[in-house]
């Protein structure tokens, strides 16, 4: 810095004071002067960014001599959350109590109804799906009319699974049934939305080819939009089949049965090693479900853009995605 | 065996006048319609298939006023407009809809006439082998063939196709537009193409009609069609000059295109002139 300008200074280096007349020192200078500005901005948006930061910390009461003095307990958790032992000498954690628990509390069984809860509230939901997601689409309703469609599912999407289960248990109370129903109604607002999305994108060359035929509206409908998106549709199906599964895990953390309800009871009588047991299987059914899925959906694509990924690379990334989306995210 | 009338067909697209008192009739021929882009001829052969309302005058098929889409009028698209994810035959079967319910046509109950009518319409084409396979996977020349079957199946008294071969390769537009000229003979039905490459025109064409500026130029048998009226139609358009006074190379190429009705010497292909059909190099522009 200091080697700069021995005929300008520090002005000069931020570009604020001309030190050449030639065009090109002209340009320089004022090349400087936007890069200080841009500098100077950036250096508010930092503090602001920390000040709000600051501040979140103080509202939620994050403090460090809490995690110190509550980090030995975590430790010791953990020891009841991977109960050590030893296979012929080399220490591991104890996977037989994890079995014993699973057998015991036949969580198979509660698995079972996991997936049912999951796959009966999307067929459930498929029809309403289809049929929003179509009317919503402009090539099928005229403007002003497909907003009604579009208009319930942002209102149904607006609720999370969740909310719709609670404000659905006067009709069956907390159990597996009311759950089934929200993710009825939690599908024909996503999956309808992704139909409708697909819908918007068909070319319009084949639906002109089948009017030209003589065909009525609803063959239109179906020959011309429709068999352009069929694919794609199946595809979405399967995403949004996975993406019920992890609901129906939340959806058992509030009481709706299934796996998430037996996780939710170990955690209240601090059985650690039983809710790892149940979070293990969550991991095993969420992450063979989307394996499943994403298998499909690349054989579905078109044949020009196979996935190549192999079956060790996606057991790999499972993990990963299965966090990202049961932290609420959608792909 | 049919008839086509059109009497005084003007469309207007707000101030601009696509198709400007248009009246012709033609019977049981195979017509060219040309004229550069932006002439008219597809609004003309939109307005036929009822996929555009004409502003003013009548079209008749056989003396009943036409109207709306229907399968005695069977068009083929420059971009064939074919589902492309699903199989040759289903895009065939697809000429049948307007016979079937909705319903019946959904769980693919039609009638095993209309099934067979689908697959020999594929024969018609050449493409019987390859009929289970989806259209995507097909090449530019086989896709607009199973336009032409798609047409076919639908029983069509009147065929219709709009510029059928101005994107694909020399090669492949004369084979579709054999087959072309094959079925509309085979099913004995009237035939309107609108064609850029003259050339093409004036080998397969029994009759020609000229659209310029929305208006009808001329409507002449093959012995009539002179360089003469081409200029006319095209305007001054320089290798078109060219090659009507260069005659020996009309005629050359010609002779290599096949041994149909030569109509004297069509000048050289005016595809090249506008940007639709840039792709479609036929090689023939002659230098100056």
């Amino acid at each position: 810095m200091s080697s700069e300008s021995p005929d300008g200074g520090l002005a000069a280096y931020f570009g604020f004071a001309r030190r050449g007349t030639s065009p090109a020192e002209e340009k320089l200078t004022d090349m400087k002067r936007r890069k200080t500005i841009r500098r100077l901005w950036t250096g508010l948006g930092i503090v602001v960014g920390a000040v709000l930061f600051n501040y979140s910390l103080g509202v939620v009461g994050f403090s460090l001599a809490e995690l110190f003095t509550q980090i030995a307990f975590f430790i010791e958790a953990l020891y009841e959350y991977f109960p050590p032992t030893t296979y012929y000498g080399v220490p591991f954690v104890d996977v037989m109590q994890y079995v014993e628990f699973m057998i015991e509390e036949n969580l198979v069984q509660a698995s079972l109804v996991t997936v049912s809860i999951a796959f009966a509230g999307s067929i459930l939901g498929l029809p309403l799906a289809l049929f929003f997601g179509v009317m919503a689409s402009e090539r099928v309703v005229p403007y002003p009319f497909n907003f009604m469609f579009r208009a319930t599912m942002s209102f149904i999407r607006a609720i999370p699974a969740l909310v719709w289960v609670l404000i659905l248990i006067p009709l069956g109370g907390v159990t597996p049934f009311t759950a089934t129903l929200a993710i009825m109604i939690d599908t024909a607002g996503y999956l309808g939305r992704l139909f409708t999305d697909e819908l918007e994108e068909i070319a319009d060359g084949p639906i002109e080819g089948i009017r030209s035929t003589g065909a009525n509206k609803p063959q239109i409908v179906s020959f011309g939009m429709l068999s352009q998106v069929f694919r794609q549709f199946i595809a979405w199906i399967a995403f949004d089949l996975e993406h019920n599964v992890r609901v129906a895990i939340g959806l058992g953390l509030i009481g709706a049965g299934g796996l998430g309800l037996e996780l939710d009871i170990q955690r209240k009588t601090f059985n650690y090693t039983e809710m790892m047991a149940c979070i293990i299987l969550i991991l095993l059914l969420a992450g063979s479900v989307e394996l499943l899925s994403q298998r499909v959906r690349s054989y579905l694509r078109d044949d020009e853009d196979v996935e190549t990924t192999g079956f060790i690379t996606a057991v790999l990334r499972a993990p990963k995605k299965i966090i990202a989306s049961t932290a609420g995210r959608r792909e | 065996m049919s008839t086509l009338k059109v009497e005084h067909l003007t469309k207007e697209y707000g101030d601009v006048t696509a198709v400007d008192d248009v009246s012709f009739e033609i019977e049981d021929e195979f017509v060219v319609l040309l004229g550069e882009s932006g002439a008219g001829k597809s609004t003309l052969l939109r307005c036929i298939n009822g996929l555009t309302e004409p502003t003013s005058g009548s079209i008749t098929l056989d003396g009943d006023p036409l109207s709306g889409s229907r399968a005695e009028v069977g068009m083929i698209f420059q971009q064939h407009n074919l589902v492309e994810g699903v199989s040759a035959y289903l895009n065939a079967l697809n000429g049948s809809l307007e016979h079937a319910s909705t319903v019946e046509s959904l769980f693919q109950w039609q009638d095993r006439s209309d099934k067979l009518r689908a697959l020999e319409a594929l024969e018609t084409v050449g493409l019987l082998d390859e009929a289970h396979q989806r259209v995507a996977q097909m090449s530019g020349g086989q896709q607009q063939r199973v336009g032409i079957s798609r047409a076919l199946v639908q029983d069509p008294s009147l065929l219709l196709a709009d510029e059928p071969v101005a994107s694909l390769d020399p090669s492949s537009a004369e084979t579709v537009m054999d087959y072309l000229k094959k079925a509309a003979s085979q099913h004995e039905v009237t035939a309107l193409v609108s064609l850029h490459q003259v050339n093409i025109a004036a080998h397969f064409g029994e009759r020609f009609i000229g659209l310029h500026d929305g208006q009808l130029l001329f409507d002449v048998g093959p012995d009539e069609l002179t360089p003469e009226l081409i200029d006319q139609l095209y305007g001054s358009v320089e290798t078109v000059g060219l090659a009507a006074q260069n005659d020996d190379t009309a005629a050359h190429e010609h002779g290599a295109t096949g041994d149909g009705p030569l109509v004297d010497d069509a000048p050289t292909d005016h595809g090249s002139t506008d940007g639709e059909t840039a792709d479609d190099d036929e090689g023939r522009r002659v230098e100056a």
